[in-house]
């Protein structure tokens, strides 16, 4: 008889002494494509990794490769989330660097990462070529590690695994940070390295998977349930009910009616131009919506109303009513605002617990440096009373599952109560259910009247109270326009 | 010139020797409102200027660089890092004059060009900040009588510098206030103000003097932090290989142990790295580390004595007059060492590994941090400082080591760092032959752990832990970690 591709007896695996995997057993037989899914933290990812011998587990996992293929036998898990390193091998340093000129040189280019990854492995280059235009990536070939966005590190990774083309490729949430077109685009890649022989699991709790995807597993209780159908329970979501706490119920100080306004702002990176001549307005209590495909400069936009692009001081920018550059410290205009953005998230200290981590966003800080004085950690605590994440307090913020640390960014990000609210893809690597969840909390909180700008590329993923949107391109604003409808 | 330092009685001396405050934070709740809305000019723009510069420009100050015509009309890397940031960059002629604070973040080796062509250029009653006092106490440079000269020195690199600012903190900075040179009596002041502007004040500052910043800050990096990281990676990494030890692994025990090892320093001291070893090796480590004091005694006090004689200065500028001949020597010697010349090998080493199998660095460490700390205390440094420029830099130094071995540690550091680390390192290696013959792999290179029982004396476990527990560097190491709250655990290898 012909022996399972991959074959999985009495798995057990814990984290931070809590049982994740119990005597899991799974069979994943020849020419079979999986999708795998479950609940937040019920072990996906850990699974995936003590297949592909990253992590030390109890138990027996078999694999058997197929002796006569000519791929790679071997198994490669893309990450959700990537972190990159710099020429010294230093990973983790802060994302601001990424808009200072003089830490640029210090991370590889794309195209130097790619033939150093083929040579390690033995690929031809002309093959990483077509893979690149399909994702629309050979544009950034030039480009600096450290220069590019989220989604684009996640498209570096995908077409590393597709150039690979190992015989188990295990993708954790290959939709991450990827505009619609790139969707398309990867799962018709992922259908033809299938026909050539790779087989496939795919962490993900969407519903636009590849055509090749026959089977499906879920996750619980630390065991494989199997299921042989692409409906996945379309369950509803945990209703709030707790009750918002009274200080996120005021309506927000407002410093001025302006927020932002950007005149003719340009930003370059030497030859290369990022943002051409943008001019937007945002108002007090306006709510938008920020789109644009991977690259066209949504989150260096972002970074001019946050204080962090030194070119700011180059442009016409007023924030909060103030022309930028006239002896304000980043430190004021921070006050203002509540920020996440999958960058922020990536070089979050990893040391912080999720007390002192919502605590710090009192004084804009990456971990806790002041004492709080009574009234404030009162409000912490109601805040994480209200976000249903008491029990987790004293944890360690990257001990959490994804959707359980985004939670507590959020509470972070408005345990001042700001003015703006600036939520750059905060739903990315999040499933359906919490990312419904997610969005339903900042239509709560937004409704005091809070100023919003989210970024989302999944039109159906939104919060309900969006009523404008900008959309750029290249650099370059494409549309604005007051939408009527909800989206 | 003459050294200024020689210049004084003994009385003030000493006097300037022991300025040292640790200052507290109620003293800095103006903020950068000292220097709001002054015209600041900053001379050099590599990475301290760069970093110091975007921080004092974030925390809402006037800042734009000013470089020579050469460097301007050549596009150096200094002209690109300061206008891709979108500074003001221009001529001393054209930015000097109207500034009201010059900041000189030049290489030591220029100060004295740099400081006769601005200051001819500076307005009256301006400022002067230099942050490392070489120039004035070494060198004896005079500045006009109506300019105030103030010191800050962050204790950082600075990339570290921009790092810690931008997630709201700050590093570690040292202040001055040159009392020759102080006519309006601002001094202070701006120091305070400058070091908010960099975000120095959130991470514990330190009131010191030109004087004592400039003696134990050569006495550190020429001593512990530079020169025996060198001479005992060195050593270490030559020995495993002379006993068989794999190359590879031995190069990245060597390049990532001094990080893994000095980051229980940074968090808990001696006391803390010590106890990362198991009994058995505590006691071994403490044993050979007391050798190594008696052995490297003389070679630390030879370098105190010559830094406050100024006879390294003077030795060294010697070689700055000579085409820095020496020192790009010992730079080319260094460079091709078997430990800089093998790559660390592509093998998992964990971080309990870094502890059991490298006691020898452990010992070195202890040894090092005791002897410069004791060393400048018996020349009359304030154990705060002393503290500063012994055990509170030795991480951040191995952090450099890690990242590209004593290649990237001599890079980071200044050239003056680098010439005395040099000068330690070719004295230090023969002094330690009859010590290393007896070194074995249980010491360096294998886990010291194996085929021994674990068994000790209750008596002298004690009394050990006694000893390394009691001693100064450990006493005012727990006070002023206190106040240096929150420090950044560097993630290992």
């Amino acid at each position: 008889m012909l022996k399972p591709f991959v074959y999985i007896q009495n798995l057990n695996l814990s984290y931070r002494n809590k049982a994740v995997l119990k005597d899991l057993y799974w069979e994943v037989n020849v020419c079979q494509n999986w999708v795998l899914w479950g609940e937040s933290g019920s072990g996906k990812t850990s699974l995936a990794k003590a297949i592909a011998g990253l992590i030390p587990s109890q138990g027996s996992i078999e694999i058997n490769y197929d002796a006569q293929s000519k791929l790679p036998a071997e198994v490669l898990f893309v990450e959700s989330w990537y972190q990159f390193k710099n020429l010294e091998g230093v990973a983790n340093f802060y994302y601001q660097q990424r808009y200072t000129s003089l830490q640029a040189n210090d991370t590889l280019t794309v195209h130097a990462e790619l033939v150093a990854y083929g040579k390690e492995k033995g690929l031809h280059f002309d093959l990483v070529e077509p893979i690149l235009e399909a994702l629309g990536f050979a544009t950034f070939a030039s480009s600096q590690l450290i220069e590019l966005s989220s989604g684009e590190h996640k498209k570096l990774q995908l077409v590393k695994a597709l150039w690979l083309k190992p015989q188990l490729l295990i993708i954790d949430q290959p939709y991450t940070g990827l505009d619609k077109a790139s969707r398309k685009n990867l799962n018709t890649l992922l259908d033809q390295i299938t026909a050539e022989g790779v087989q496939l699991i795919l962490i993900c709790n969407d519903l636009e998977f590849p055509e090749s995807i026959d089977s499906f597993a879920e996750i619980i209780d630390g065991q494989i349930a199997s299921s042989f159908s692409r409906e996945i329970g379309d369950l509803p979501p945990e209703i709030h009910k707790r009750k918002i706490p009274a200080f996120l119920k005021e309506s927000p100080i407002y410093s001025s009616t302006d927020m932002v306004t950007m005149v003719d702002v340009n930003i370059s990176y030497g030859e290369k131009q990022v943002l051409k001549n943008i001019n937007w307005e945002v108002k007090a209590g306006e709510k938008w919506l920020l789109q644009g495909p991977n690259g066209s400069g949504k989150s260096t936009l972002l970074s001019l109303i946050n204080g962090d692009h030194p070119q700011s001081y180059a442009n016409e920018l007023y924030l909060f009513g103030n022309r930028r550059g006239t002896g304000e410290s980043i430190w004021d205009i921070k006050q203002h605002i509540g920020l996440i953005s999958p960058e922020f998230h990536w070089y979050f200290d990893a040391t912080s617990t999720v007390w002192k981590c919502i605590a710090s966003g009192f004084y804009d800080t990456v971990g806790l440096f002041q004492q709080l004085p009574y009234s404030k950690r009162a409000q912490v605590d109601e805040l994480i009373e209200y976000f249903g994440l008491t029990e987790n307090k004293n944890e360690l913020l990257t001990a959490l599952p994804l959707g359980k640390q985004r939670l507590v960014l959020l509470a972070r990000t408005i345990i001042k109560n700001p003015e703006l609210l600036i939520l750059d893809e905060p739903c990315q690597g999040l499933d359906q259910q919490q990312t419904r969840y997610f969005n339903q909390l900042v239509d709560e909180l937004c409704s005091n009247g809070m100023t919003l700008i989210y970024v989302g590329h999944f039109e159906s993923q939104l919060p309900t109270c969006i009523e404008k949107r900008i959309l750029l391109e290249k650099g370059e604003v494409k549309v604005v326009e007051t939408i009527l409808e909800s989206v | 010139m003459a050294n200024y330092f020689n210049t004084l009685p003994l009385r003030e001396k000493l006097n300037q020797l022991g300025v040292c405050d640790f200052m507290d934070s109620s003293e800095f709740l103006d903020g950068v409102s000292a220097l709001k809305g002054k015209k600041l000019v900053i001379v050099g723009c590599g990475a301290q200027g760069l970093n110091q510069g975007l921080n004092l420009r974030d925390s809402g100050l006037d800042v734009s660089y000013t470089l020579r015509k050469e460097a301007i009309e050549g596009k150096r890397d200094s002209w690109k890092n300061a206008t891709e940031n979108n500074f003001t960059v221009g001529t001393y002629e054209e930015l000097i004059p109207n500034a009201d604070v010059v900041i000189n973040l030049t290489p030591d080796k220029q100060h004295t060009a740099v400081v006769n062509a601005i200051m001819p250029l500076m307005k009256e009653g301006a400022t002067l900040l230099y942050s490392h006092g070489f120039n004035i106490v070494e060198e004896g440079m005079q500045i006009r009588k109506d300019l105030t000269v103030i010191m800050v020195a962050p204790k950082c690199p600075g990339s570290e510098v921009r790092a810690e600012y931008v997630r709201g903190f700050g590093v570690p900075t040292l202040i001055a206030v040159h009392p020759e040179n102080d006519p309006q009596g601002k001094g202070l002041a701006q120091a305070k103000a400058y070091c908010a502007g960099t975000g120095g004040h959130r991470a514990g500052v330190l009131k010191s003097s030109f004087v004592a910043e400039v003696k134990s800050d050569l006495m550190g990096e020429q001593t512990i932090l530079c020169g025996l990281l060198q001479t005992g990676s060195i050593l270490s990494f030559d020995k495993m290989v002379e006993k068989g030890i794999d190359a590879g692994y031995a190069s990245k025990l060597v390049q990532y142990g001094v990080e893994v090892i000095t980051e229980a320093l940074k968090q808990g001291g001696i006391t803390a790295m010590m106890d990362r070893l198991s009994n058995v090796a505590k006691i071994k480590a403490f044993e050979i580390s007391e050798e190594l004091k008696d052995i490297m005694r003389p070679l630390f006090q030879k370098h105190q004595d010559d830094i406050m004689s100024g006879e390294f200065s003077r030795t060294m500028m010697e070689d700055w007059a000579n085409g820095d001949k020496n020192l790009l020597k010992w730079r080319a010697e260094t460079g091709e060492t078997a430990f800089e010349k093998t790559p660390a090998g592509d093998v998992k080493i964990g971080e309990q590994e870094y502890f059991d199998n490298y006691t020898l660095m452990v010992a070195f460490v202890r040894a090092g941090v005791e002897l410069a700390f004791e060393t400048m205390v018996q020349a009359g440094i304030k154990p705060e400082s002393a503290y500063y420029e012994s055990l509170h830099e030795t991480p951040l130094i191995a952090n450099t080591i890690a990242r590209k071995k004593l290649f990237e540690m001599n890079r980071v550091i200044s050239d003056t760092a680098e010439y005395g680390c040099y000068l330690f390192d070719q004295a230090c290696k023969p002094l330690l032959g009859d010590f290393m013959k007896k070194v074995d792999t249980d010491l360096v290179g294998k886990n010291f752990n194996e085929g021994k029982d674990g068994a000790v004396d209750n008596r002298k476990l004690i009394d050990i832990n006694e000893a390394i527990r009691s001693h100064e560097v450990e006493q005012i190491g727990a006070t002023l970690r206190k106040a240096m709250t929150a420090m950044k655990a560097i993630k290992t290898a």
